[in-house]
């Protein structure tokens, strides 16, 4: 008789991928001022190391990670995701830093294959 | 002896995602200048009701839709993705769009459900 163990290790974690995601950012820019010179450096940098440590967890997910840096400027944003997907085994994680220059928010999307 | 049409119908098609959800946006906000309390519900309806039009094209994919709005007062804005998955099967759409207020920027990601 077989007991298979589910859930633990093909479930999306939020807390870890939070981790994840925000050792990514401090890494990056934590403790830089917004400079739009440097700015696409820094999304790029963000995006693939999270997604480099999310791969590194193997779990069996497709990844999508998206980041998003604004100058603080007195300027409004909003955004909001809608998904079409598997309520049980996938899931997202949003995170939000600033500092006192700038805004990034960088979420993740995770997919059970 | 049949014969079996794949690789059509199973990747997806990004021209066609960029055209639906474009028409959303200009029939959300088209025409509308920035407002704060309403951004909240724009946003909400753009995502949707992309989504939407997605999912009638009934094809075998999970979408994720994220829609970003910003007002135009000078401020520096940068965004960028980056995914894992197969690139065989799975796509992505990037519509930017703006009028004399605010910037909106779509993205659609689509990634094939293996039954």
């Amino acid at each position: 008789m077989d007991e298979f163990q589910t859930g633990e290790e093909t479930a999306f974690v939020v807390d870890e991928v939070s981790t994840i995601i925000k050792e990514s950012v401090e890494g990056a820019i934590g403790g830089n001022a917004y400079q739009h010179s440097r700015v696409n450096q820094w999304t790029t940098n963000i995006v693939e190391q999270s997604l480099s440590q999310l791969s590194k967890l193997g779990k069996p997910f497709k990844y999508i990670v998206t980041c998003v840096i604004m100058q603080k400027n007195g300027a409004g944003l909003q955004t909001a995701s809608s998904c079409f997907w598997d309520n049980t085994t996938d899931g997202s994680c949003t995170v939000r830093w600033e500092n006192k220059s700038m805004y990034c928010i960088v979420s993740v999307f995770g997919l059970a294959i | 002896m049949e014969e079996y049409n794949s690789g059509e119908e199973v990747s997806f098609n990004a021209d066609e995602a960029s055209v639906s959800v474009k028409e959303c946006i200009e029939g959300i906000i088209g025409g509308i200048d920035y407002n704060q309390n309403k951004v909240n519900q724009w946003t909400a309806s753009i995502v949707e009701h992309s989504l939407t039009q997605l999912v009638k094209q009934g094809r075998p994919f999970k979408f994720i839709v994220n829609c970003a709005i910003m007002q135009k007062s000078g401020a520096g804005l940068h965004t960028a993705n980056s995914c894992y998955w197969d690139t065989a099967t799975d796509g992505s759409c990037t519509v930017r769009w703006e009028n004399r207020t605010m910037y909106c920027v779509v993205s659609v990601f689509a990634v094939a459900v293996t039954c």
